[in-house]
């Protein structure tokens, strides 16, 4: 089983990229089992989704604790107590302009920058930046494969959809290039 | 969709929508709350679609909610409702006229922690608090749980004349997306055929229910419900047989054992922590303990009697609350402790305060607890529940 740990601030679109994502591995035949925190989430405070896939019936019930994987969607967030929560060989990636380098992690963590309000700007997306960060993390990751991920954000994104496509594969060729 | 369903993506609080759907519900009065909500804007959603036709009705309060479910049940309609936590709470007064006048609702709680403090968080202190208002209740462990569970139990409540709560826990059934099959109209259809009401109230033929009685005839209504939830303890092993024939899916009645077969040490435990639990047993099994899980489906009406079958001769019952009574413990663990009480073959009992307030308990949590529990001895005597 592969847990997954997306964090971000409200109304960035971290939840909405959880759900994406869990649709897709369901889509390419897993079983998933996806939730996100809610109750006091509003707009601007740490909000995170989680996702455990696996090729069998999931039946924990409990937190991800310690997740194999961490997409970040905002570089203020990577502090210590969100690394406690992911393994020491755990795969990082995070929306930031600064390098890999500039984040000091313990273990054998590896990090992975990617500019998502530029890719986001440069495919007239403003400030949603969850289809181009999908991207990178679908490629560090190597799973799910592209094409289910953007068949998945082709059927349910309501607005901007070639857009939010074209994010998504731009997202997808940065993060091939850096993992 | 084949006869055999459609395999999706849902929540628990959608499954439960779905389910509904599919018992074609005539009535169904709610009033929005957290962790409830999504159960009736899906149900808003297939009404809005035309894919119910229901009516769908939002007064200004739950108290309001289940007293529309409750006169609508009495004309014969059949009538599902939902709520969690406060809302369940500021029903209690009419959940004891909802089983009082035998009504037939169906209502899904989301257990959620009880204000104050003010939280969102799983915890099962808000239904059990209403064990002894005459509502048979469920607790589920999954979305596809909660989904079998809510067309089971229409059969079960139309079939007694007695309404059925599900309970489901916040965050982990009720918000979690996971891999749910959606069975067949047909398969449902064959399963619940419309409610036929053995007594009815209708304008055209007057008369009142739960007027002023006398003694003996209040006695004698307790009595009714009393031999109601008797029936309604050999009715839901009967449904679930029927319906794992028609869906293919092993589905369980009042209990569920899991690795059980040798097992000197067995948990008993209620909803989402099953889950859990189930990893721990493996876990456990794999370093050589002899241990297996007892899920308590049915709390009410409790099934005592498969309690003392099931556990007799064990060495020892170790029994998970994700609830707490104030002043004795664990409420599971004194219903667990009473029912095993005094037997030939009784085991120890012990009780953990496991997850009260939605607390995450991990299967290494589990573990450990069950490691260091340490052979039989003079503590699993202990009355009061220990917090995990």
């Amino acid at each position: 089983m592969r847990e997954i740990l997306i964090v971000g601030r409200g109304g960035q679109g971290a939840q909405t990229a959880g759900n994406l994502l869990a649709q897709a591995f369901f889509s390419a035949g897993q079983y998933v089992q996806s939730f996100a925190t809610y109750g006091g989430a509003r707009r601007g405070t740490p909000v995170s989704s989680t996702i455990r896939v696996d090729a069998r019936p999931i039946r924990l019930r409990c937190d991800v604790t310690q997740a194999d994987a961490l997409l970040c969607f905002d570089a203020s967030l990577l502090d210590q107590a969100l690394l406690n929560r992911t393994r020491p060989e755990a795969l990082i990636v995070v929306n930031s302009v600064r390098s890999p380098e500039e984040f000091a992690v313990a273990g054998e963590r590896r990090v992975y920058t990617i500019d998502g309000f530029k890719l986001a700007e440069a495919h007239n997306l403003g400030r949603f930046i969850n289809s181009a960060l999908l991207g990178a993390f679908c490629a560090a990751l190597r799973d799910p494969p592209a094409e289910v991920m953007s068949r998945t954000i082709s059927e349910t994104t309501p607005d901007r959809r070639p857009e939010n496509l074209a994010a998504f594969h731009a997202g997808f060729r940065t993060g091939e290039g850096i993992a | 969709m084949n006869a055999a369903g459609q395999r999706t993506l849902l929540t628990g609080n959608q499954a439960v929508a779905w389910a509904v759907r599919l018992c074609r519900p005539q009535v169904i009065p709610v009033y929005p709350i957290t962790p409830q909500t999504p159960i009736l804007e899906q149900i808003s959603a297939f009404s809005a679609a035309g894919e119910m036709t229901a009516e769908i009705l939002t007064p200004e309060s739950e108290h309001s909610a289940i007293a529309a479910s409750i006169a609508a049940s009495l004309t014969g309609a059949r009538v599902f409702t939902a709520t969690s936590s406060q809302g369940l709470l500021l029903m209690h007064e009419l959940l004891h006229w909802a089983a009082g006048v035998r009504s037939a609702v169906v209502m899904c709680n989301v257990n959620r922690t009880v204000a104050s403090p003010w939280g969102f968080w799983p915890d099962q202190t808000d239904s059990l608090a209403q064990r002894d208002t005459g509502w048979i209740q469920w607790y589920t462990e999954s979305a596809q749980e909660s989904l079998d569970a809510v067309i089971m139990a229409f059969r079960l409540a139309e079939g007694v004349n007695l309404p059925v709560m599900i309970c489901h826990d916040a965050f982990y059934v009720s918000h979690a997306l996971e891999t749910v099959i959606v069975p067949g109209q047909a398969a449902v259809d064959r399963f619940l055929p419309a409610y036929s009401p053995r007594f009815n109230i209708d304008p055209a033929a007057a008369r009142s229910v739960g007027s002023n009685v006398d003694q003996t005839t209040y006695r004698r209504a307790r009595k009714d419900i009393g031999a109601a939830m008797t029936e309604a303890g050999v009715m839901t092993d009967a449904i679930a047989a029927e319906w794992s024939g028609l869906t293919g899916r092993d589905q369980h009645g009042a209990v569920e054992i899991y690795r059980c077969e040798d097992a000197e040490q067995v948990f008993v435990t209620m909803g989402s922590l099953c889950g859990t639990v189930r990893e721990a047993v493996d876990s456990l099994r794999g370093q050589g303990h002899r241990i297996g899980l007892l899920k308590v489906r049915q709390f009410r009406p409790f099934p005592g009697d498969q309690l003392r079958g099931l556990l007799r001769g064990r060495e020892r019952v170790m029994v998970l609350d994700r609830n707490y009574s104030p002043g004795n413990g664990g409420i599971l663990h004194q219903e667990a402790r009473a029912a095993l009480y005094g037997m030939q073959g009784q085991p120890a009992v012990l009780g953990y305060l496991a997850g009260v307030g939605g607390v995450n308990v991990t299967p290494a949590d589990l573990v450990r607890m069950a490691i260091e529990s340490g052979p039989v001895g003079q503590d699993d005597n202990k009355f009061t529940s220990v917090w995990l």
